[in-house]
Parts: C-alpha cells; sequence; structure tokens
C-alpha cells in the first residue's frame, strides 16, 4: 500500500513549504518555498489518481490543484487585494467541483454568491482600509507560523489518514437518479416543502444581519471619540 | 469516488485554518473562514452526492445553501465589525486590540 507514505510525504513537504512561504517564516524564502510547495502539489496529483477512477478524473483533478494553489497563495500573500483575488479562483474551483457532483444548481449559487457578492464586499472594504506605501508591517509578519502550520498540518494528516483508510469498505458509487441531480427544479422543490421552515429562518436571519450591519456602521459620532482617546492614551 | 472530494475539502479548511490562525490582517482572517466554507460545502455536497448508503440525495446540497445564507450574512457583519474597528484605531493588526482578551 503506497498512499500512506504519499500521504505522509504530501503532508510534510506542503507544512514545511507553506512554513517558508507564509509571510515573515523565515526571513527570505528564495525558492525552497515554491520548489518544496510544486513537490506537494505532484504528491497530491499522484493521491488523487491512487483515489480516483472514472472518467470524470482529470477534471476533479486540475480543480484541486487550482483550488490548493490558490488557497496557499491567498493565506501566503503579503498584499490583501491580491489574497482577495486569488479567493476568487478558489470559488471558481469549488464551483467545478460541484457541477461534477451533479450540483449545479448550487454551483451557480456559489459562483454568484461568493464571486458577486461576498467578494466585492471584501475588496471594497479591503480598498476603503487600504493605507498607501506598500504592505503594512502586520501583513509582512504572520503571527507563530510555525505552530499555526504545524498543527494545521497535523489535523490534515489526521483528516487523510481517517479519509484514506477506510476508502476499501466504501460501496461503489451509485449513479444519481433523476431526482438526485441538483437541478432549479429538484432543489426548489425541496426548499418549499421539505425544508420550508428553515428557508423561513433564512430570511430572518438575513433581516438580523442586515439590521446588525447598518446599526453598526452607523456609530460615527462615538468613534471619533474613541479615537480621540486612542491616540491620546 | 467519495474519497477524493473529502481529501479536497479537508485541504481547503485546513488551508483555511492555518491562515485563520496565522494571519494579523483582520480582512484576511475573515476571507480565510469563507474558505473554510468552501471546503465544508465541498464536504457536504460529496456526502449527499456519494452517500455510504442508499441513493444519492439533495440534503447535502440544501444544507450548504443553508451555509451559504450564513456566510453572507458573517461576511455582512463581520466587515461591518471590521470597518468599526478601522475607524476606532486607524489599522487592521488584530494585535491592536489585544487588551480585550482577559487576562
Amino acid at each position: 500500500m503506497m498512499t500512506p507514505f504519499v500521504l505522509l510525504a504530501l503532508v510534510t513537504l506542503g507544512g514545511i513549504g507553506l512554513f517558508l512561504a507564509m509571510p515573515g517564516g523565515r526571513g527570505a524564502p528564495g525558492r525552497a518555498a515554491p520548489l518544496l510547495l510544486a513537490i506537494a502539489a505532484a504528491l497530491l496529483i499522484a493521491a488523487l489518481v491512487r483515489l480516483t477512477a472514472g472518467p470524470r478524473n482529470a477534471w476533479l483533478i486540475l480543480l484541486a490543484l487550482v483550488g490548493a494553489v490558490g488557497a496557499v497563495r491567498m493565506i501566503t500573500h503579503a498584499q490583501p487585494v491580491y489574497s482577495a483575488l486569488y479567493f476568487i479562483l478558489v470559488a471558481v474551483s469549488a464551483t467545478g467541483l460541484l457541477v461534477l457532483m451533479d450540483a449545479g444548481f448550487l454551483a451557480a449559487a456559489l459562483l454568484i454568491i461568493y464571486g458577486g457578492a461576498i467578494l466585492v464586499t471584501y475588496v471594497f472594504v479591503i480598498m476603503l482600509a487600504q493605507q498607501s506605501g506598500g504592505p503594512r508591517p502586520y501583513d509582512r509578519q504572520a503571527r507563530e507560523p510555525a505552530l499555526g502550520v504545524f498543527c494545521g498540518f497535523l489535523i490534515l494528516s489526521a483528516l487523510a489518514s481517517y479519509i484514506t483508510a477506510g476508502g476499501a469498505a466504501l460501496p461503489p458509487p451509485a449513479p444519481a437518479g433523476e431526482a438526485g441531480i441538483g437541478s432549479v427544479a429538484n432543489v426548489g422543490a425541496l426548499l418549499l416543502t421539505e425544508y420550508v421552515v428553515g428557508v423561513q429562518l433564512a430570511g430572518v436571519l438575513l433581516l438580523a444581519a442586515m439590521v446588525g450591519a447598518i446599526a453598526i456602521a452607523r456609530r460615527k459620532a462615538a468613534l471619533e471619540e474613541g479615537r480621540r482617546h486612542w491616540e491620546v492614551g | 469516488m467519495l474519497l477524493p472530494y473529502l481529501l479536497v475539502g479537508s485541504t481547503l479548511f485546513v488551508l483555511g485554518l492555518v491562515g485563520f490562525v496565522t494571519r494579523r490582517n483582520l480582512i484576511i482572517v475573515f476571507l480565510c473562514t469563507e474558505l473554510m466554507f468552501h471546503g465544508i460545502i465541498v464536504n457536504l455536497v460529496a456526502f449527499g452526492r456519494y452517500p455510504l448508503h442508499g441513493a444519492p440525495t439533495l440534503d447535502g446540497q440544501i444544507l450548504a445553501l443553508f451555509l451559504l445564507t450564513v456566510a453572507a450574512a458573517e461576511a455582512a457583519l463581520g466587515l461591518a465589525l471590521v470597518t468599526l474597528l478601522f475607524r476606532y484605531r486607524g489599522t487592521l493588526d488584530a494585535g491592536a486590540w489585544t487588551e480585550l482578551k482577559e487576562e
């Protein structure tokens, strides 16, 4: 069985590469971090090739690779705007994965909500809060990158070994029948019959969030006082 | 076919987690929660599409749809709070608010 070693090497090399690539991880990482991350990406491809079977696996591997690269660049980039743009790459690759899983409506909703609404809000706030003159010190120096990367990849190794250990016991994938396709008609019918209470609750939640956001953003007078207090004190 | 999706989902989740605990920019911290949401959405849909027992269902997709709703509400409220904090201190550094923690 080769997969555990592939996964171990993937997690180890990926962790070291990510630590070296973190802003402020080791001063000037040079070429070591991209090289290690490229090897980790190749190992990810190898692990996915071992796990997949069927005609759609090439798309799956490509989308997984794009998502992983986008996620790594997103959490290591020192410029917040580029982080947000790389996150769009992750959203696009997740959308492709959902399309591969016959979830067409959810894929469209994900792309519209994330790429169209949430990311625009993020970029807007980044532009609003961006000071001129290069990355700020808190963007160039991560907080405890070694500890964070170690704990994160410990969790990843546990998850990956647990996922792949039970692989042989899985039943073969069943074809999604007519009712299993995530089309607008199927999802909409389910939303308006079985999950109608959830839809109502989601509406209440969105209303509460909107009222809360407006209430928070309105507080102006107290703010100036707070900033003066901070600057004096 | 369930396993590769779970592997991709857990990879995205862990990368978001690492970014969440190590980055100091408040906006990037919130962006990393969205990355974790993506990993969870991929996992939910994969479990619905390739279930361990029985035929594929749409329950995972419905749950992911509600997750999208929560993510949108969280983004709106979180960014409102971040702009509020930025107006207080003029910086996005999470370390500027360390006196909020308990001694």
